[in-house]
């Protein structure tokens, strides 16, 4: 039963006034990013700084060309993305199941509430010589890491979207005879979408500084670990490669957690 | 006479908190016959909620009794509370799912109950494509979905602006009389209880209890709008307004 649907003059001549602002906006964005890529080519080209200390957009594309032809750039990205992705589903699946806990019995929640405030304001790399003798040097310590930074932010976000339940639709369940259950299912988890996506947005940036961090304290491979490197020994071409590779990584996984929340909230529920 | 369908006797209640006692019900006493439409005015914050929380069994009294004669209840809260993420007709199915009744037939008498009372080509959209008097009515029939003997109605109307409110009013008090339902509304406001009710009982301040029980006497006279016009409203509206305020 769609219908045709007609717009006054004026609406349309409004529609197409949002469509140009959208594409200006747009070419704008595209616009600051060359003019900065460009600027930054010319003060390697020109002299105008020495390239050794800014590098460059051309000899950061070389070196990444290079490393691909060392067959060590999928190695190394690879090693990264796992660390984070793992630390990431393991520090969203947990936090969420201990905030789920929390919600379900108050005394535990009051019990907890101390040890969840100090977690959260302790820097987690102060754990770092700790984790090294735990988990050794490889992967298991940088996901240990990665998880430490996105666990505790998890659940004190998913807390505080399950006990913010709207205590009039509590109201009507129970006068419906629901228990903590129906009441969970039905209630409190779909209400909690929104705050549960806001969540895996937070997350994303967690588990990127977790396996970074993770990476300076003790790696053998990963962009971290080239970044060190790079540092070490002052190759700023390769710490500026691995850095630029982490930002559309990053943005790559940011844009992946946009199209669930599309999927999850439909725009006709708002 | 009907049968007495529910029955306060000598009720009272006290809220703990940390911060101290409440005291929100004492020696309140009244019933409820089947089929009646009741309505309970107040002053704010006397204790109407917590009185509905004692009919529908949420709350257990401190002194004094609650019967309710194994009868079950549908309650109706201020705002719709229909769900955000539930097309209206999920909505409607919500306490079929919680009571374990969600079978074909049941879900078949709800869908007629939607068509019945102008919802049907709503089922499928999300409550927020609906003004806010289909809303309510969506409410109303998803309190009725599960067939309850008394409706339990606390200020359904008052978060509606007054023009829909009127409208709303007669058009959910048409449904229950239709479904032959008995009512306990709650509500502070006097013109809205009179133009309703069978019934009307006055709480004091807190702690509740009730004042004054007066029998309407319109006749057959069910619709809201026409009560509002005739000669005796005038004259409860005062009365009740004194007992209010007295
Ligand atoms: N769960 C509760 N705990 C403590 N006090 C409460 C609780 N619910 C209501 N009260 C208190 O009891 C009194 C009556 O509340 P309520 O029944 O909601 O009044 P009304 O519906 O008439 O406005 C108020 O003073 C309110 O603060
Ligand atoms: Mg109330």
């Amino acid at each position: 039963m769609k219908h045709q649907i007609t717009y006054s003059r004026e609406h349309a001549l409004f529609l197409k006034k949002c469509r140009r602002h959208t594409v200006i906006v747009q070419l704008f964005r595209v616009g600051v990013l060359a003019a900065l890529l460009g600027l930054w080519e010319c003060v390697a080209a020109f002299g105008w700084a020495d390239p050794f200390l800014t590098s460059s957009p051309s000899r950061i594309c070389a070196t990444v060309a290079s490393l691909y032809r060392e067959g060590t750039l999928f190695y190394h990205i690879g090693v990264t993305l796992a660390e984070t992705i793992v630390g990431f589903l393991i520090a969203v699946a947990l936090g969420t199941s201990i905030a789920l806990a929390l919600w379900w019995s108050e005394s535990l929640r009051q019990v907890a509430e101390p040890y969840i405030v100090v977690l959260n304001a302790l820097p987690k790399i102060a754990l770092g010589p700790l984790i090294i003798i735990w988990f050794g040097t490889g992967s298991n310590a940088i996901v240990f890491m990665t998880v430490l930074v996105g666990l505790i932010v998890s659940v004190m976000h998913m807390l505080g979207a399950f006990v913010a339940t709207d205590k009039n639709k509590l109201l009507l369940l129970r006068s419906m005879g629901a228990n903590k259950i129906q009441i969970l299912t039905k209630l409190v988890l779909p209400s909690s979408r929104a705050a549960f996506i806001s969540m895996l947005k937070v997350n994303v940036g967690m588990a990127w500084i977790g396996s970074i961090m993770g990476e300076y304290i003790v790696s053998k491979a990963g962009l971290g670990y080239l970044i060190v490197y790079g540092g070490q020994v002052f190759k700023l071409d390769l710490v500026m490669s691995a850095t630029c590779i982490l930002c559309l990584l990053a943005a790559g996984m940011y844009f992946l957690v946009v199209l669930l929340e599309k999927k999850l909230v439909k725009s006709a529920e708002r | 006479m009907k049968r007495e369908i529910l029955r306060f006797d000598d009720v009272g209640l006290t809220y703990h908190t940390r911060r101290g006692e409440t005291r929100a019900a004492e020696h309140l006493s009244f019933s409820v016959r089947e089929g009646e439409f009741v309505a309970i005015i107040g002053p704010s914050g006397c204790g109407k909620t917590t009185l509905l929380s004692l009919a529908a069994g949420l709350l257990s009294p401190s002194e004094g009794k609650v019967e309710n004669a194994g009868v079950s209840f549908g309650y109706m809260l201020q705002r719709d509370e229909l769900f955000a993420w539930r097309t209206v007709e999920k909505n409607l199915f919500l306490p079929l799912e919680i009571k374990k009744m969600d079978t074909a037939e049941a879900r078949k008498r709800v869908r007629s109950l939607a068509e019945k009372y102008g919802l049907a080509d709503f089922l499928q959209n999300y409550p927020a494509q609906l003004s806010g008097g289909m809303r309510q009515r969506a409410a109303l029939i998803r309190t009725l979905a599960t067939d309850p003997d008394v409706l339990l109605l606390d200020e359904p109307f008052s978060a509606l602006d007054y023009q829909t409110r009127l409208n709303v009013c007669r058009d959910v008090a048409g449904i229950i009389r239709r479904e032959g339902k008995t009512a306990l509304l709650i509500t502070h406001d006097i013109s809205e209880a009179i133009s309703l009710a069978d019934r009307v009982l006055v709480l004091s301040a807190r702690p509740a209890k009730v004042v004054a029980a007066h029998e309407m006497d319109f006749g057959e006279e069910n619709d809201p709008l026409i009560r509002r016009e005739k000669k005796n409203f005038s004259g409860w509206f005062e009365l009740l307004w004194k007992e209010l305020n007295g």
